[in-house]
Order: C-alpha cells, then structure tokens, then sequence
C-alpha cells in the first residue's frame, strides 16, 4: 500500500493546472475525459473482479489439493458445472463489455466531429523549429493577425485550428483542451476546440523535432468574447517608428541583424523566417514559452540566445551593454 | 569458453570507449574562436547544415538559384571571381563584391556568414563527403547540388597570393 | 519427371513467340523522329475579311518620313511601318549592308530609332547611347553617351541586365539607366539635358523599360517585383525633369491615384483602399505591381494603357487576398495621372504573370458597330478584347495553351482558376501551362492594318512550381518559389501565331523549337519580320505565314525589329543580336545546366542553347541590293 502511495505525486502534475492531460476545459477534452471515464470504471471494476476471482481460484486450489492428498476421490461432480457456466458467463461478459466499449468511443467520436463540424474562427498555426506561428484567418485580407507562441481563443466558441509545418513533423497538443494533432510538412491537418472555461493553459510540441523540442510551448489564452475582440483589434495596430527614449533601439533593430528575420508592423522590418514582434511585449512567455516576459529575461534572451535555448536558430548578435538596453527599452514599447 | 559476469561488463565498456567520437554540434560558435577557423567550419556538419538553412532564409536562392545562378553566377562550377577559400567567400558574403553582390554585414551575423560559406563550398564538392548535407531543402526533389568530381579552382581575376585549397 | 502434356507445351511456345515478338517491336521503334520546327506555318483559319477586319485606332497615323521614333513603332503599339519597299516577292534577296557591335555581352532587347538620318542605339548595363551618322558613308559615331549607372545596380536586376531602349521626341532622347535614373539627351548633340532618379537600388529598385513621352511627359515605370519593390509609375516633365505626378501600383487610393474619376466596370475593383485591404497587413508595401513594360496613349481619350507585374513574394500563401492594384491594367488621364479604369487579369496571382504586355489600340466591328478596345496578348496565356473606354472585356480566347485557368468568367471578368494548380506550401504543382513567362511575355507582337492581324511572337512553356516561406530583407529576392520550366504539349517552346482579334481566334501559326523572345515587325509590304532565340532572323509572308527568307547571325535575338528608309531612300530592315534576358540567361550570364531551378526555373527549359549561340551584342542592317 506504501509502494503505491508513492505513485500518487507523480500524477498531481499531469492531472491539474495550466498543462493538466486530463483537463476537460474544452468540449473535445471532456469528451475524451468522459469516454475516459467510462473506460476507468469499467477498467477498475474488471480489474477487481479479475483479482477477486484469482484470489478465489488459489484458495480453492489449495483446498483441492489437500482433499485429494488425503482422501482417494473423484472430485464431486458439482464441482464441474459451475466452472462451465462460469467459463461462459465470463467470455459473454468480456464480449458485451468489449461491445459496449466500442460503441461509447464510436459515440465520442460523432461527438467530436459535430462539435468541431461549424468553426466561426478559423486560425492556422505554422510548426518551426522551435516556435509557433499563428495567423488567424479573416476574409478581409487586411484583418489577418499574424503572431507568434501564443493563442487567444474566445471560449463558449469553435474554433478551427489548421496545422502546418514548415521543416519538420511537430504536433499540437492542448491537454486543457484537446488531444494531440500532428503537423506534418507538405500536408494540412486540423483541430478543432471549443473551450468551455477561461483561463491560461500552455500548449507543447508533442512530436519529437529536434534539440529544443522540450522548450517548444505555447501560451493558450481562453478569455470571453469581448477580451478576445479588443485582444484582436489591438494585435492590427501597427507599431510605426517610435520617438524619445525608443528611438535608439528602434533604429538598432531596424539596422542590424533583427530586421533580417523578425517583422514590426508598420516598420520596415518585414523578416519571416522568425516570430512576429509587433507585439512582442504583450505576451505571457518568450521563446516559446522558455522564460517569462520580463525586461531580464528579454535582456538575458537577446544577449545570449543559446544560453537559454542551444541550438535553436537564433544567432547571438554581439551587442555592447548599453546597446542591448536601448534594445530591449524598444521592445518593451511592442504591445 | 565461457565468459562471466565481469568479464562480459569489461568488454562492453571497452566497445563503448571506442564508437562514440559524435561529431559536436557548435551552437556557440566556438569555432570563431579557433585557430584554423576553415578546418573548424568547414569540416563540421552541424554548420553546413546550418549554412544550408540560411541559404534559403537569407534569400541567396533568388540570385543564385540553387547553385545553378540566375541573377548571380553559379556556385556549383569551379570558377570564382573573387576566390574559392572560406575565408574569401565569407569576406565576399560579409562586404559584398563591386558588380552586384550585396553587402550581408550588419544582416547576418560572423559565424553565420562562415556557416554559409561552407554550404556554399559544398555546391561545388569542395568538401569532405561525409559532413555534406543529406538532403535537400527544397520542394524541387532534386539530389543536393555538388559537382561530379573535384576540379582545381579557376580563379577569374589573377591575385598574386593564390589560396592553396584543401 | 513425366513428360508434359502438348497442350502446355504449345501455349508456352506461343507465349516465349508473343514476348520475342514485342521486345523486337519495341527495340526497333527507338525514339520518335525529332521534329522539325520553324520553317512551316500550320493553317488554322481563314483570313479576315475587310469589313470583318480589326482596324486601327481612328485617329492612328504610321510612323511618317520613314523614321522610327519609339519602340512600338507608335502610340498605339501596332509596331507597323508604312514602308512597302520591301515586299514579300523580294524579301528573298535581302542581304546585310552594315553591322555594329556593342563590345556589350549581355542581352540586347532594345531596338534603334531612326529619325533625321541618324540611327540611335542603346545598350544593356553600362547603358550607353550611340548616335549614329547614316547620311556618312560608313555610318560613323556621331557621339557616344555613357550614363556610367552604378555597378551594384547588376545585383538587383531580375532577368538580366537588359534595357528596353529609348524614346524620341521634340529634338530629345529619352532613355532609363539600370540604376533607376531617367536621362533626356539633346538627340543632336549627345549632351545631357536633365537626369531624374527615380530608384533606390537598396531597396531592389531599377529601371529597364523604355519610356513613353505623351503630352509633355515622359512616363516611367519601376521594375523589380522579384525583389519585394512596391511599383510605381511617375510622370516626369519632358521639359525640365521635375516629377508632375506618380502613381504606386498598391496602398491607399491616394497613393495610388484614385480619385472621383475612377470607375472600374467590375465590381472586384469597387471599393475604398483596396490596395491596401487585398493583402495581409503590411503586405502592399513589398508588394510589387511593378508597371515594367509596355504604355501605349490614346490622343483622343487622353489616356494611356499600362499594366502592373506581379505581386510579391511569388509564394502566393504569404500574401492572401486579390493583391491589387498587381497583374492588372490601369487607364490613367496622361496630364495628371489619375485613375479611370483598372482590370485585374490575375486577381492573386499564383504563377508570376505580370501583366505588362502591350496594349494594341485597336477599333474592331463588335457586334454590329465599331469599338474601341485593347487587343492584349496577355501573360495569362489569353488574348483580352477590352472596351478602353470602360475597361470591360469583350472577349478572351487563349492563344497558348492553358491550364490554370479553365475560363474568363465574363459577368465578373475574372479568370475561373484551376483548383488542381492551386499551390500548397511545400508541395510541388506539376504541368502548370502556360509557365511563369506566360503565353507571351513581354516582347512586342505587331498588327498589320492590311491583313487585321495581330503577330504574336510567344511561348509554349510549361511548368513545375513549388512554394516555400520566403523572406524578405531590402535589397535581396523576395520569391519564395522554385519552378522548373520545359516544352508544352507538341515539344516546341516556341511560337509566332497570326491571330485574328475580330474572332478572337488564331489564323495561322509556326512553331518555332525555341521560345521566340523577339518582338515581331509589320511592313506594309506584308512582310513580318521576326528572330529566335538561337539567332536566326526571318521575314514570312504576313497573310500566309509562308517562310520567304531567313539569317543565322552572330548571337540569339531576343529584341525588336524595326524598319527605316535610309537617306539614300531606300528601306532598310535592323535588328539587334544579342542573346540574354530572362530566356538567354543561360548563355549571357554563363550559368548551370545541372542545376533546373537557375534562373527562376527557365535555364531547364533551355539548356541546349549554349551550344547554339554565343553571347554578344550587333546590330544588324538589312536592305535590298
């Protein structure tokens, strides 16, 4: 009983909080939570039986043997039956439960599809190595919000996920929410969520890609409709060239080498090969959820990109003290 | 004969001393630092790999195709203009050259600019084959670019001090 | 082991026959003969009759005195010469009078102007101007003009450091620099006049066109929408070289001259800030829309015609929506610029096609009564019959083959695009037709007022596309794309097709093996007059196609004939060897056969050229002994 109290703090990470596997925060997780459920129940109460009828099988095993030792009998005829029928019993039981099995996970399936069938909000999400971008879709071309490592979703809402890589195989996983999906270059696959509680939820790379794929994560914001409007309307604002304390910053990021991978709306950096940072300042997490947004931890990123995530494609661009605070004094203006 | 317990857990260890020189993956850059900085690039697969990436990313494939040319000359053949050495190619790449080629100083960074140069030294099978890339990044299915054989460079504008190649 | 039955045995020897039998038939079949191409024309349809005819415009006038002092031979772009001199009875015994090198490798695309006596030449990068004395026996160099354009400008020139050449008028000459400057040469003397520049080449900005002078300006285009450049078209004064007005070709209607007089006739191109709300955001000002090729002016109306080149990147999923105002044609009021129609013949353009090509103004017989339209053999691989002015299309009809788009949709005017050639990020789109240089690019056709037919000198490419992220950084490409072109169905590359706008059909047709990258010259003694890109100059009969006379010259001819009567009176027939551009690349910028994907996919479609034909620019004149 010690030995599997031991257990139980091994779960407790997995099983609550922002990255809970079992978390049914979304109509699609608890479907899969529910069917879950069912199969646990069933699970437990087989698995008892099963021992129960084991225990029973050795005792009476034992006792057999001690008749025959001492008396010279056929065993009583009573004795065979019973073991028949059971034997039947046994296998319809297996058979109908297996059945019934089946059938709840057909029905959690016709679920899922209807719940994700109509999706008002469509957003696509690109893997790289080792960072998320997300471009949600609007049919006026010019409403498209292109960011990076995050996702606002409003809840109450569907929402259809298309995934894409742009190098190699990674996979969206919500736990919160949703189960995994893989990204697989050269084709489109889809997710569909529909969360059912606000809050903040982090997402992870769930197919192996590479030597950072463990720091590849996602911040997951589910707030109400109206929070993810203004939250919309405020990632279209463009960040034009700033005055005053900014100025030196700005004109770093635009001269040297940020412009040639990074984009700020509305300057001329246009790069595209790394995350969006026109609005770099208002998001929970940097480099893909590595560190918190803080102004160290922008600094200690922009100083040493392979410090924190070696390996990942982000050079360490040799910048003096007070560069890199006139830089990240700019950033921290991008919200 | 047969072996015990020991003896067996000895010759494993012995097998493992042996086979696992791996190659290093220098994200740091060290090799900047290092003495012979063609040896330390150019024979590192991690960093022509990387100069593979940046290739594509840092938009030498408009002008130069995939070796091939377009609006800048091919890099697959033996003839350079301004010289065929790392060192040469990365101080083409950094200031750029007087009839077109741009000037990457200040938009790519020193050790990335060594990285491409050795990508851009294997287009024409000027390095070793076991660091060359093993596959190509690009929808066109083609096998990585790299002449049939090795053939000396043909340098274009004389200099008095000709790079010996590796 | 028992003996087999007779049966078995008999079916075996029947089988071992039929095998033999067929590997013979096969081994002797070999490889199909390889056609010949180039020296028939395949017959099609009949001629138009005269009162089915297209005719030109009503206030059109052919180039007068025997000169030639624009490009497109006139503002209308009929590249029509009234000389009947040479005529297809003798065109047989045409023979060389003089030739004049360039000591210039690259691509020569530009043809001469002649006016006064004297012939003006220009040449690709450095761009020199030549003045030619043809009054002297020997045609010495009058003056010689170096604009000495900046050497970097050849790092950011897309398809080969070309120059379309100059324009002539009111005692100037007008031509472009590589580097993005406009010059006004006094044609007398050579001296400079004024220099305008117009282009930052750091941020992938040139200038290859040649410029159009109407009413007091001299209208200039920007090229480079392969490098992320946002296009624009400015109006300098032939006077002083001030700047009277510019048009960009994406961003808000203010920067793109859109005004109350704007009325476009399909309701896609209704609307405020289009050109701003058609991209992502952001995406309009890399967006390309470069207006590098042809303008043709309309006196009466007081428009011209000019189209704008492909949007940016050429990854097309980087920039969803329409795109405007690229791939499209626009109608501007000469004097100030504004906007009175547009057209977009590629609303997100997929496959690179600008839609730059001339614009014929033509009067043709529709439906009873006369119209005014535009004859445009465009990119897209269809011929465009546009009302010029409204801008509604009266009819298209491809003219190559294609598969991109099953058909012009005539309620709404846009193409109906073939969903299997729709690009998927990193996934190859195989046989896309016509390729990236579309049904014809930009070399000129010409019309013939006598026939009613448009020559069209074209391609028959086909290609395979593939997308990946592309990046931008100033200065650089902004593509995106590998493509890898080859022959269409039937094996030619080429083509020069007779084409009847009236019906809107092909009358007859050479195939040429390849693409024919020339532009194509009408004589009024029914003569057209055209070169292949290996070097062969022909003249064919204009009402049968029929082959009357051809030159192998020195190199490719990838620029536009032209005729001129010589002081002596007699006619003389130029043309420009000078392999290079987008098409001769192979050879003038020397590069890899082993590698498909150079040159934006086209050195595949050509690689047998090296053999065929060596780099290096001459001019070659031609008369009648």
């Amino acid at each position: 009983m010690k030995r599997a109290a031991l257990i139980l703090p091994l779960l407790a990470p997995g099983c609550a909080g922002i990255q809970s596997a079992n978390g049914r925060d979304a109509v699609q997780g608890a479907l899969i939570g529910r069917l879950f459920d069912v199969f646990l129940g069933v699970a437990v109460v087989v698995y008892a039986l099963v021992i129960v009828y084991l225990a029973l099988a050795l005792l009476r095993g034992r006792r057999h043997r001690r008749r025959e030792s001492g008396l010279q009998g056929e065993p009583a005829p009573s004795l065979e039956r019973p073991w028949r029928i059971g034997l039947i019993l046994f296998a319809s039981a297996t058979a109908l439960i297996l059945f019934g099995l089946a059938i709840a996970t057909w029905l959690t399936d016709r679920a899922l599809a209807k719940a994700g069938a109509e999706a008002p909000l469509e957003v696509e999400v690109i893997g790289n190595q080792w960072w998320w971008e997300v471009r949600y879709q609007d049919p006026v071309a010019s409403r498209i919000v292109r960011t990076a490592n995050e996702l606002h979703l409003p809840v109450g809402q569907t929402t259809r996920l298309t995934l894409k890589s742009n190098d190699v195989i990674h996979s969206m996983w919500i736990p919160n929410l949703s189960g995994k999906q893989d990204m697989i270059p050269g084709r489109e696959s889809d997710l569909a969520l529909h969360p059912t509680r606000t809050g903040t939820f982090r997402a992870q790379c769930a197919e192996f890609c590479g030597m950072q794929h463990a720091n590849m994560a996602l911040d997951v914001t589910v707030e109400s409709p109206a929070d993810f409007r203004r939250w919309y309307e405020a990632q279209l604002v463009p960040q034009p060239a700033p005055g005053g304390a900014a100025a030196a910053g700005y004109a770093i990021f635009q001269n040297r080498q940020c412009a040639s991978c990074h984009a700020v709306g509305g300057t001329p950096a246009s790069g595209q090969v790394a995350p969006d940072l026109t609005h770099v300042a208002s998001r929970n997490t940097i480099a893909a959820g590595a560190l918190p947004m803080s102004r160290e931890n922008l600094a200690r990123w922009v100083s040493d990109p392979q410090a924190v995530k070696p390996g990942n494609n982000m050079p360490k661009v040799p910048l003096s003290q007070s560069e890199l605070g006139a830089l990240v004094a700019y950033l921290e203006t991008l919200k | 004969m047969s072996l015990r317990f020991p003896e067996v857990i000895a010759a494993m260890l012995m097998l493992a001393a042996t086979g696992c020189h791996r190659e290093s993956r220098d994200y740091r850059s060290l090799a900047l630092q290092a003495q012979d900085r063609t040896k330390a690039f150019g024979g590192n697969a991690f960093h022509l790999a990387q100069g593979q990436r940046l290739y594509a990313w840092m938009n030498c494939a408009g002008c130069h195709s995939h070796g091939g040319g377009g609006m800048g000359p091919p890099l697959r053949d033996d003839e350079w203009r301004y010289g065929g050495s790392l060192p040469e190619i990365v101080t083409t790449i950094l200031d750029g050259r007087p009839n077109g080629m741009p000037s990457f100083r200040g938009k790519i960074t020193e050790d990335q600019a060594w990285q491409l140069a050795t990508y851009v030294r294997s287009l024409s099978a000027r390095t070793r084959e076991d660091i060359l890339s093993g596959r190509a990044d690009e929808p066109s299915n083609v096998e990585p670019p790299v002449l049939d054989e090795r053939k000396p460079v043909r340098r274009v504008t004389p200099r008095q001090d000709d790079a010996s190649e590796e | 082991m028992k003996r087999p039955p007779p049966y078995l045995l008999v079916i075996l020897a029947v089988l071992v026959l039929a095998v033999a039998v067929g590997a013979s038939l096969m081994a002797a079949q070999g490889k199909p003969a390889q056609p010949v191409f180039g020296q028939r024309a395949d017959h099609l349809a009949a001629l138009p009759g005269p009162t089915a005819r297209a005719q030109p415009a009503s206030w059109f006038a052919a180039p007068g005195n025997g000169e030639w002092t624009a490009q497109l031979g006139d503002p209308s772009a009929t590249r029509f010469s009234p000389l009947g001199e040479i005529n297809a009875a003798n065109v047989g015994s045409l023979r060389t009078e003089f030739t004049f090198d360039t000591h210039n490798k690259r691509g020569h695309e530009a043809g001469p102007l002649v006016v006064g006596g004297t012939m003006y030449v220009t040449t690709p990068y450095p761009n020199d101007v030549y003045a030619l004395d043809l009054t002297k026996p020997g045609h010495p160099i009058k003056w010689h003009y170096a604009p000495k354009p900046a050497q970097a400008s050849q790092g950011v020139a897309c398809c080969d450091v070309v120059n379309r050449g100059a324009a002539y008028a009111g005692g100037r000459l007008f031509f472009n620099t590589l580097d993005g400057q406009t010059i006004a040469l006094d044609a007398a003397s050579g001296s400079e006049v004024w220099r305008t520049k117009l282009a930052d080449i750091n941020k992938g900005e040139t200038i290859t066109m040649a410029p159009l002078v109407a009413e007091g300006r001299v209208l200039v285009g920007l090229s480079g929408g392969e490098m992320g450049v946002r296009g624009s078209l400015t109006a300098l004064d032939a006077g002083s070289g001030a700047i009277a007005w510019k048009a960009y070709s994406t961003g808000p209607d203010a920067d793109v001259l859109i005004g109350p007089e704007f009325k476009p006739f399909y309701p896609a191109e209704q609307g405020k800030d289009l050109g701003v709300h058609t991209w992502n955001p952001d995406g309009w000002r890399i967006g390309g829309g470069n207006p590098w090729g042809w303008i043709s002016y309309d006196p009466e109306l007081h428009l011209i015609y000019y189209g704008t080149g492909n949007p940016g990147p050429w990854s097309s999923l980087q920039r969803p929506g329409d795109n405007k105002w690229t791939a499209g044609i626009f109608a501007r009021v000469v004097r100030t610029g504004q906007a009175r129609w547009f057209y977009q013949s590629s609303p997100h353009d997929l496959f690179d096609y600008d839609d730059v090509n001339e614009s014929v103004l033509l009067d043709i017989p529709w439906r009873g009564q006369m119209r005014k339209v535009i004859a445009r053999p465009s990119r897209t691989g269809f011929f465009m019959i546009i009302d010029r002015e409204t801008g509604q299309v009266l009819s298209a009809a491809p003219f190559a083959h294609v598969n991109t788009a099953l058909r012009i949709d005539m309620r709404t005017g846009r193409p109906v695009v073939n969903p299997a050639k729709e690009p998927q990020s990193g996934r190859i789109t195989r046989n896309i037709c016509p390729a990236a240089p579309g049904g014809k690019d930009w070399n000129p056709s010409a019309f013939s007022p006598r026939t009613g037919l448009v020559y069209i000198p074209h391609n028959n490419l086909c290609m395979d596309e593939g997308e990946v992220q592309a990046n931008y950084i100033a200065g650089t490409p902004y593509l995106g794309a590998d493509a890898r072109m080859y022959a269409g169905p039937g094996g030619n590359r080429g083509v020069l097709t007779a084409w009847d706008p009236v019906a809107n059909r092909a009358v007859w047709r050479i195939r040429e093996d390849l693409p024919v990258w020339s532009g194509a010259l009408a004589t009024a003694g029914d003569v057209v007059f055209y070169g292949t890109l290996d070097g062969v100059f022909k003249a064919v009969d204009a009402r049968s196609g029929r082959l009357l006379w051809q030159r192998k010259l020195s190199s490719g001819i990838i620029s536009m004939p032209m005729t001129y009567q010589g002081p002596d009176g007699r006619q003389y027939v130029a043309v420009f060897a000078g392999v290079g551009g987008w098409s001769g690349a192979i050879v003038s910028g020397g590069l890899d056969p082993a590698d498909p994907t150079s040159a934006l996919g086209f050195v595949n479609a050509v690689r047998d050229l090296i053999p065929r034909t060596d780099a290096g620019g001459r001019l070659y004149v031609f008369a009648l002994p």
